[in-house]
């Protein structure tokens, strides 16, 4: 048994040394993870906050007193970056070249019970058209809702078998009112509460921290697992299979070591999200462990199951690079799962990916106890231990 | 106490290796043909043969990787295939450099001592001794990258013998090593057989096989055609007869080879080298220079020497020699 563990012990050293040897290697292997990290968090941070900044190209072709102030109201407003065009077309072509996220062309005079404005946007921008609508109702509400309150004045108008002198009088001098005071209301349906005030933001570093981390391991872990292919193509393997030891001891070493690699990785990758984001990694260190130990052991078995299944290095170099790309893209370590359709998203459970992730969102965002991730600890354990016994069985099999 | 004594008195000890009627087939394709081989305490055996001669089988079956389909392969009267503990007097020095190229010398045999069962006391002690003996001392804590090609081979050869094994396998230890490289390598093989390891190689270079190897081993078609001590092997074969070398000056045309046929010469692996046998030696050369001048075939030198093994080789591949 500790003969064993010795030999166990020389390969882990084998491992550590030859990674510190290669410099670029150890930089791709622990600067990487926290670097993408950031740029992932720093990129979709924004994407379900309130500060997505819309380009707007904006034509008046109404021309109206209330359609100018409109544009006017829009160009000042915070809410979207709105840049006048001189015509419809001119909107199009900017839209069409992506100098603008989304078009408006006001074509009519607000207030009208017609259809007074043009949305133009590029389809494979979809979330642009919505949102330009939601954005210019927003400035519609808050900087003249004197417009508001005369359009619907004059779409009830019809129904109501029309106003007396009076109450036309009435309304305008209302509209007057609040068109010297916007109230700032937007007069619509809803108020928004803030889930866990405290955390804005978080929820998605957290999901980032959790993708890049499974990510990096299992990426790492196909790298290192590569060896095993280089150590039959030199020699190594029938080295060891004339002694004693056989490759038991180089696949159990590489294992440890690529659990090791992952949790440097992991504490590298949340260490960062705690000091530039405040997710509180360290206040549930007790649960993070064994998930980052879990998804480690995961992301090594599977890299060295699948680099035993391969002949040549080339042939484990593709397998590699598809299955990191493929998982990572259907787990959500690329774009988030709550983004994709519904079949995709069960699809991600057939990830460590999308197991991963979750078990830290629950930890790191939802304060989620062990009956939290507890299924997704052994979901990673079993599918990295059962990727290390086909390693086993598969290194066996090299003796014939 | 010399080699030649070492030798002499192996033929009496407890062989290290037995193989008995060896034969092992690969869906139906016979790759060893009932093969005998034994090897006794510090004496070095080369295995020659063409490719796909069945060496490599017989190195696996040896190193216990295959077992035969009939007949007995023992290594110190164990089977290899069935008993580990068979396998830990075992070193094999495979044709590639087997190490880890980001570790030092040093590093690589302490790993290696560590698989090989060396207890964890005695492991500085013995890397030290596989560094000595493979005069590699001095390129200790050098990674292995940065090595030579002689002292990688050497390294190479330190982590087969840290755990002190009593039958040595070493696969074509001389590829893409130069001559002086070679002669560094030729000492330590020999100096391991002084120490009383079996060392069974299998080599191309027949130069060294010739030079080094107490026996040697023809191995054709899975079967061990011809066996015996390299220089006695010769005499049998060619008796009294000189190898004439006849370097052309120029490539020849179809005219002037089937002259120099004519003569008896046959063409080498260059095509400007014509060789042939001959029981007259130097004499024989004279009268040849004198008639391929006069045909304008001018040699650029001809050379006369002693048969070696290279031409014994070309015997037996050829199926001009009886097994």
């Amino acid at each position: 048994m500790t003969q064993s563990l010795w030999k166990i012990a020389a390969m882990v050293r084998v491992m550590a040394l030859d990674l510190w040897r290669d410099r670029g290697a150890l930089l791709m292997t622990f600067l990487l993870p926290p670097l993408v990290f950031l740029i992932f968090s720093s990129v979709f941070a924004g994407t379900t906050g309130d500060n997505i900044q819309l380009k707007l190209a904006v034509a008046d072709t109404a021309r109206t007193t209330d359609s100018g102030r409109l544009a006017a109201a829009l160009v000042r407003s915070h809410e979207v970056r709105a840049e006048a065009a001189p015509t419809a077309d001119e909107v199009r072509r900017r839209v069409k070249s992506g100098q603008a996220d989304a078009g408006l062309v006001i074509r009519a005079d607000p207030a009208s019970a017609d259809k007074p404005f043009l949305i133009i946007a590029d389809p494979s921008r979809a979330v642009a058209a919505p949102l330009a609508q939601a954005r210019v109702q927003q400035v519609l509400a808050s900087a003249l809702p004197d417009v508001t309150l005369r359009r619907t004045i004059t779409q009830l108008e019809p129904a109501l078998g029309g106003f007396t002198d009076e109450q036309i009088e009435n309304a305008d001098s209302a509209a007057a009112l609040m068109r010297d005071d916007p109230s700032g209301d937007d007069g619509g349906f809803f108020e928004r509460e803030a889930v866990k005030d405290a955390k804005v933001g978080g929820g998605v570093i957290a999901y980032y921290a959790g993708a890049v981390m499974i990510l990096f391991a299992l990426f790492s872990a196909m790298q290192g697992a590569l060896g095993l292919v280089d150590e039959q193509s030199t020699g190594v393997a029938d080295r060891l299979l004339a002694g004693t030891a056989g490759m038991g001891p180089v696949v159990s070493g590489k294992f440890l070591f690529l659990v090791g690699q992952g949790l440097i990785q992991a504490l590298l990758i949340f260490a960062t999200a705690q000091v530039v984001y405040g997710v509180a990694v360290i206040q549930h260190a007790m649960l993070w462990l064994p998930t980052t130990l879990a998804a480690s052991a995961c992301a090594a078995g599977v890299a060295l199951g699948l680099v035993s299944m391969c002949r040549t290095r080339d042939q484990a170099q593709m397998l590699s690079t598809f299955v990191i790309l493929v998982l990572a893209a259907i787990g959500g370590s690329m774009v988030p799962r709550f983004l994709m359709p519904p079949w995709l998203q069960t699809a991600g459970w057939f990830t460590p990916h999308a197991w991963t992730i979750e078990a830290y969102q629950a930890i790191l965002w939802r304060d989620a106890g062990i009956s939290g991730v507890y299924k997704a600890w052994c979901v990673l354990t079993i599918v990295g231990l059962f990727g290390l016994v086909v390693a086993h069985v598969l290194a066996r099999r090299l003796r014939r | 106490m010399t080699a030649k004594s070492d030798s002499r008195d192996s033929t009496v000890a407890a062989p290290v290796l037995t193989v008995n009627g060896a034969v092992h087939a690969y869906g139906g394709k016979p790759a060893l043909r009932g093969v005998d081989l034994v090897l006794r305490p510090g004496e070095i055996y080369a295995l020659l043969g063409p490719n796909g001669a069945g060496k490599t089988t017989l190195i696996r079956a040896i190193c216990g990787r295959i077992r035969p389909d009939e007949g007995v392969v023992l290594v110190k009267g164990r089977d290899p295939s069935r008993v580990a503990g068979a396998r830990s007097g075992l070193g094999l020095v495979p044709q590639e450099i087997a190490l880890y190229p980001n570790l030092t010398v040093a590093e690589n045999i302490q790993t290696f001592a560590a698989l090989a069962d060396v207890p964890r006391a005695g492991v500085e002690t013995a890397v030290r001794r596989a560094l000595e003996l493979t005069r590699t001392v001095d390129r200790a804590h050098v990674p292995i990258k940065h090595l030579s090609g002689g002292y990688k081979r050497r390294a190479n050869i330190a982590a087969a013998i840290v755990h002190e094994p009593s039958l040595l396998i070493l696969d074509e230890p001389t590829v893409g090593v130069d001559i002086d490289a070679r002669e560094g390598l030729d000492a330590v093989i020999r100096g391991l057989r002084d120490l009383g390891v079996a060392v069974l190689m299998t080599t191309h270079d027949l130069d060294q096989a010739g030079a080094l190897a107490d026996r040697v081993g023809f191995l054709r078609e899975g079967q061990l055609v011809l066996e015996g001590e390299p220089r006695a092997l010769i005499t049998e074969a060619f008796g009294e007869q000189m190898e004439i070398l006849v370097q052309l000056a120029e490539e020849i045309d179809t005219a002037g080879e089937i002259r120099l046929a004519a003569e008896g010469l046959e063409r080498t692996r260059r095509s400007t080298v014509w060789t042939r046998l001959d029981i007259d030696g130097y004499a024989a050369a004279g009268r040849l220079d004198k008639r391929l001048r006069k045909a304008g075939l001018t040699p650029r030198e001809i050379r006369v020497r002693e048969p070696s093994l290279a031409n014994l080789f070309t015997l037996v591949a050829d199926r001009k020699l009886a097994a």
